[in-house]
């Protein structure tokens, strides 16, 4: 044992330790560079499409939304319009959206105290996907996944579902497998209700059933990007709040958070319904996108560690960043196709994540 | 400085564990919890620590305040816990995990004031030169030091362990029951250690406590308190008694009740245990 400490309740650092301030700068600065490699990344996706754009396009589009002038030639007004309706939008929808599913699964995976979590564990993603195919069997199979009533439809059994899972949380103080194994029975039930539709489905309703699961940006719009943004802009403040919180609960375990002044059932109760509104209102928009709440945590983890303080942050940007490279690659493959963006996200995104377990393999653990 | 527990009454549901329980640990003191499986030792503990609640009774330290009446970050810089094992989901490095125990002191930036507290308790606990190392490293006994490390830098007045060596080899048992005891004194706190070898209590505590089905059935030094009829009603095993070098020691008379007792042959112990628990030792990983 090393030596004592004449006064361990007034300790004063030895000399030559690295000052406090000095302790994170890696993670500061990788956050830095995360966001800048978002921004870079956005304005690239921006530029992909068939109309081609050049990166002075997305600027003169951007000046001429903030000065409200109209260009007054055809084509330089298509242009503008293709860039701000379409373009702008779906890139913001894959950033918005990357970073909510991120935030999730770092949430849930810290909560549940479980790696392998994501933010569909506890059966959002199924309550979404019955909620939206009643709406397409309700309302028809031709309307977009932009449509009211299938947003609707997928954000009414998510919170269904996640308002269940609360309530069970909260009066029958469950733990945190008890929680995950109600997820896996809830995802059951809304899985076999799904099938059930799609059994007896026309072809027509069969096909925009399946093609909503897949997961896309393809129809963006503004008001989907707002409501993303104000979320975040809303939930983040009260998560970086409570990093310590979540650090005591994910690494301690629940009762040692306990004995380290942490009330462990209302940060899990308010944190699990943050984390599920996050990722109902992403699929309500985009359809179940499956890898980035998994995955973007893990890489997250590797790069600036396990302080929740810093790996919510790291994790929104690697989840934007993999939802906008996906979307981005989806767009060229087979241009002027899509591919939608929850396809490509698993198969660049697994692949990688198998090397990142093979390899790193401590790390992640 | 007095924590005193009375008639201490707790359950789970419809089941009482804790019955009545009465106890008092002076500051600089190490009190044994003994007693066997379900008997309510970390029940007991966990209460004191706020982890349970209790139906009836009070716990107060110092005369006048209600520890359970206080408000868990208030609670958690008077008392701390140390669990049986660190069982830790991911890789928070050694440094962050003692930080930890700073939670109730700082929102969300850990300042100056609480790295010195860290800085200072790895130091005591001769982590200093392992803080870049993930937790997950870490062999039993170092990681069993972080938790003490972790509970220290909580700067508490209130040791609570809930059997902190049963997860662990003799060498790191011995140990950890070193370090328990020197914090205790060179910190000047009050501690309660729940653990299962009379012989480790005998050498390590001041005092002890059996409990029984929730209830202090016998409790003091433990030469003074120790006896086969005691121990026979307890745990049910036949023993004898001796002493070795001051410490009062507990022989089955049977092997099936040296296992049940989950003895360690103490005589050629203290010697092996003082050489280890010099020595810092590195992860095998």
């Amino acid at each position: 044992m090393s030596s004592v400490h004449s006064d361990p309740l007034h300790p004063i650092a030895p000399p030559g330790r690295r000052r406090p301030a000095d302790r994170y700068t890696s993670q500061k600065l990788a956050i830095a560079l995360g966001f800048a490699a978002v921004v870079i990344t956005a304005l690239i996706g921006i530029r992909i499409g068939t109309s081609g754009a050049t990166l002075l396009d997305v600027l003169e589009t951007f000046w001429s939304k903030i000065a409200g002038t109209v260009p007054t030639d055809r084509a330089t007004l298509l242009k503008h319009n293709v860039i701000w309706e379409l373009r702008l939008p779906r890139v913001l929808l894959a950033i918005l959206g990357g970073a909510a599913l991120a935030v999730a699964g770092v949430l849930f995976q810290g909560l549940l105290r479980n790696p392998l979590v994501s933010p569909y564990t506890l059966g959002i993603a199924p309550a979404a996907a019955f909620g939206a195919s009643l709406a397409i069997v309700l309302f028809g199979a031709t309307a977009g996944s932009a449509a009211i009533s299938l947003v609707i439809g997928a954000l009414l059994f998510s919170f269904l579902n996640t308002a269940l899972v609360l309530s069970l949380a909260s009066t029958r103080n469950l733990h945190a497998t008890t929680l995950i194994l109600v997820g896996i029975a809830l995802s059951q039930l809304f899985g076999a209700l799904t099938a059930c539709i799609q059994y007896f489905a026309e072809d027509e309703v069969l096909a925009a059933i399946v093609r909503w699961t897949w997961g896309s940006v393809n129809n963006s719009a503004w008001y989907q990007v707002f409501a993303l943004f104000v979320l975040l802009a809303l939930a983040f403040p009260y998560i970086r709040f409570r990093s310590s919180a979540l650090n005591a609960i994910a690494f301690a375990g629940d009762d040692s958070a306990k004995s380290l002044g942490v009330a462990v059932s209302q940060v899990r109760l308010q944190t699990i319904a943050i984390a599920a509104t996050l990722t109902a209102v992403t699929i309500a928009f985009t359809g179940i996108i499956g890898f980035v709440g998994l995955v973007a945590p893990h890489i997250a983890r590797l790069v600036v560690g396990a302080n929740h303080r810093f790996l919510i942050a790291f994790s929104a940007i690697i989840g934007a960043l993999l939802l906008v490279i996906a979307d981005a690659v989806g767009r060229l493959v087979i241009n002027p196709g899509v591919i939608p963006v929850g396809i490509i996200d698993a198969l660049v995104g697994a692949p990688i994540f198998l090397y990142l377990i093979l390899t790193r393999q401590k790390a992640i653990e | 400085m007095t924590l005193k527990i009375s008639s201490l009454e707790v359950g789970y549901g419809k089941r009482q564990v804790v019955k009545g329980a009465n106890l008092t640990v002076e500051k600089g003191e190490l009190i044994g919890l003994l007693g066997s499986n379900g008997s309510g030792k970390s029940t007991l503990i966990k209460t004191i620590a706020g982890i349970n609640s209790q139906t009836k009774g009070t716990i107060t330290w110092n005369g006048d305040i209600d520890l359970s009446r206080l408000a868990r970050k208030d609670l958690a810089k008077i008392v701390a816990y140390v669990p049986q094992s660190i069982g830790l989901s991911f890789g928070l490095d050694i440094r962050e995990a003692v930080l930890l125990g700073r939670t109730p002191y700082f929102g969300t930036r850990p300042r100056d004031e609480d790295w010195a507290h860290v800085d200072a308790a790895m130091e005591r606990m001769g982590l200093d030169e392992l803080g870049d190392r993930a937790v997950t490293e870490l062999s039993g006994g170092q990681g069993q030091r972080v938790l003490i490390a972790r509970a220290l830098a909580q700067d508490p007045e209130i040791l609570l362990l809930d059997e902190p060596t049963s997860a662990l080899d003799i060498r790191y048992q011995w140990q950890t029951l070193e370090v328990a005891r020197d914090v205790t004194r060179k910190n000047n706190v009050a501690a309660v250690i729940a653990i299962h070898d009379l012989n480790q209590a005998a050498r390590f505590t001041d005092r002890v406590v059996f409990l029984q089905d929730g209830v202090v059935i016998a409790e003091g030094r433990p030469a003074e308190v120790y006896s086969p009829e005691l121990i026979k009603r307890v745990y049910g095993v036949d023993v004898e008694l001796s002493t070795h070098k001051g410490f009062v020691q507990v022989h089955p008379l049977s092997e099936q009740g040296h296992a049940q007792l989950g003895l360690h042959p103490i005589a050629s112990e203290p010697a092996r245990a003082h050489r280890l628990a010099g020595q810092r030792e590195y992860a095998t990983a």
